[in-house]
């Protein structure tokens, strides 16, 4: 399998090229186009671990209900990834390091040796941050590849760094994490907008996304129709 | 204090770093990531009533957040604009610049954030009936959707409405026309702003009014 990403990073999109009988998994909606002898199989969740629950946790989590799997047989073949919101994406190594955690949403594609687990998530901190703060649990081996709304820059935490939850990618799961108030008092964080926000604990990396899909919503929203 | 812009043209965002008790100030919700240690704490936008003014006239936030850095050393903080687009950075020296509504993402705090009287005729142009000015001395950051044109007119020149980002404080703006009145409606420019004097003024490359014109008849 060979990913390459073109079109950096205004308008990227993903070109997976497959050997005969290679697999790729993609967040439904995600592919652009393919070749004519691909072969999809759509399931609720990972392949071979289908079940309603998987299914109903991917509902609950802000993704699309199903995954579509692109298997190249009879020869080589590829499939190109895209996404809604203009921006970057991003190839992952999933090794020998840490789980990597990625924000529901930022999710588009990923190997078949790569493992998807939707159930991470203390539903108590999710709710509370009153944002898809959502994740999906990569493990194992293989390329994952993400996307984000703007730039993904990186940060290294050492300690402890604070990221607003809407500009979250993903993160090594050797951090932990809190949503706490951005500034020094909760009036404060509220009254200056920013909220909750993420606080990150330990050493990892952080991936950030430049820009956050809900303010441009705010900006935008007021000049739409109304329905 | 060092910043760098990074990302542009398209995804623009601001990295500032910190020294020891250095603060930034920036719009509500500006920041998109910081260090842990750095203090965050929501002001009333120059004053309550300046706050109230400028978040009922000028488009701008009614709080703004000041980031102080009250460690021993260099802390990051990054800034970021609603909307995709370009950012750009000007020096005061004491001199005033004016912006647009929304326009104004981050500033050191030697700049004056006020708000001025910018007539009917900018109303009409989308562009609001005040206009937020800076002045003093400092840096100050401003965006927009889409990238960022930046021209030095001498005598007229005319950008079309919600176009206009930055410009000068001697530059006088009128409003007007694009054409004739069949030309101005039928060929979808309408209204033009008319910009007369020497100076500096600032264009996006695109509009979120021309965006949402585009989408809304797509809804349903």
């Amino acid at each position: 399998m060979q990913i390459e990403i073109t079109h950096q990073p205004g308008n990227s999109a993903a070109r997976v090229s497959l050997q005969a009988g290679e697999t790729i998994t993609a967040e439904g909606g995600a592919m652009i186009a393919m070749s004519g002898h691909m072969q999809v199989e759509t399931t609720t969740h990972k392949r071979d671990k289908g079940s309603i629950m998987g299914a109903l946790k991917r509902l609950v989590t802000g993704e699309s209900l199903f995954l579509n799997h692109f298997t190249s047989n009879g020869g080589p073949g590829e499939v190109i990834f895209g996404t809604a919101l203009t921006g970057d994406m991003m190839e992952f190594q999933m090794g020998s390091g840490p789980a990597l955690m990625v924000q529901a949403g930022s999710y588009v594609a990923s190997a078949p040796s790569v493992d998807m687990d939707m159930s991470w998530q203390g539903f108590g901190k999710a709710l509370f941050s009153g944002e898809s703060m959502f994740w999906i649990k990569l493990t194992g081996t293989g390329p994952v590849i993400i996307n984000s709304f703007g730039a993904i820059y990186p940060i290294q935490v050492n300690g402890e760094y604070i990221v607003d939850t809407g500009h979250i990618v993903a993160f090594e799961e050797s951090l932990n994490f809190e949503i706490t108030k951005a500034g020094k008092s909760w009036m404060s964080s509220f009254l200056g907008g920013e909220g909750m926000v993420c606080k990150f604990i330990g050493q990892g990396t952080v991936w950030c996304q430049s820009h956050n899909a809900g303010s441009f919503g705010t900006a935008l929203g007021p000049s739409l129709k109304s329905h | 204090m060092q910043s760098t812009i990074e990302g542009a043209p398209a995804f623009a965002y601001i990295n500032v770093d910190l020294e020891p008790g250095e603060t930034v100030i920036a719009e509500s919700d500006a920041m998109s990531s910081m260090a842990a240690d750095l203090d965050m704490v929501a002001k009333f936008n120059g004053g309550f009533f300046g706050g109230l003014a400028k978040a009922f006239l000028g488009g701008e936030s009614l709080f703004v957040n000041h980031f102080t850095n009250n460690t021993s050393s260099t802390r990051r903080v990054s800034l970021v604009q609603g909307t995709p687009g370009n950012t750009r950075q000007i020096d005061l020296n004491g001199n005033t610049f004016c912006l647009q509504p929304g326009a104004y993402i981050a500033s050191t705090p030697g700049v004056n954030l006020g708000v001025k009287w910018a007539g009917f005729k900018s109303w009409f142009a989308k562009e609001g009936l005040f206009k937020l000015t800076v002045s003093g001395q400092g840096s100050v950051w401003y965006g927009a959707y889409g990238g960022l044109l930046e021209k030095e007119v001498d005598g007229e020149y005319i950008v079309d409405t919600s176009h206009l980002v930055a410009y000068e404080p001697q530059m006088q703006l009128k409003i007007q026309l694009a054409g004739g009145l069949f030309s101005s409606l039928a060929g979808g420019e309408g209204f033009v702003t008319r910009i007369e004097g020497k100076g500096k003024i600032i264009i996006q490359t695109r509009s979120l009014s021309g965006l949402a014109d585009w989408l809304n008849p797509r809804l349903w």
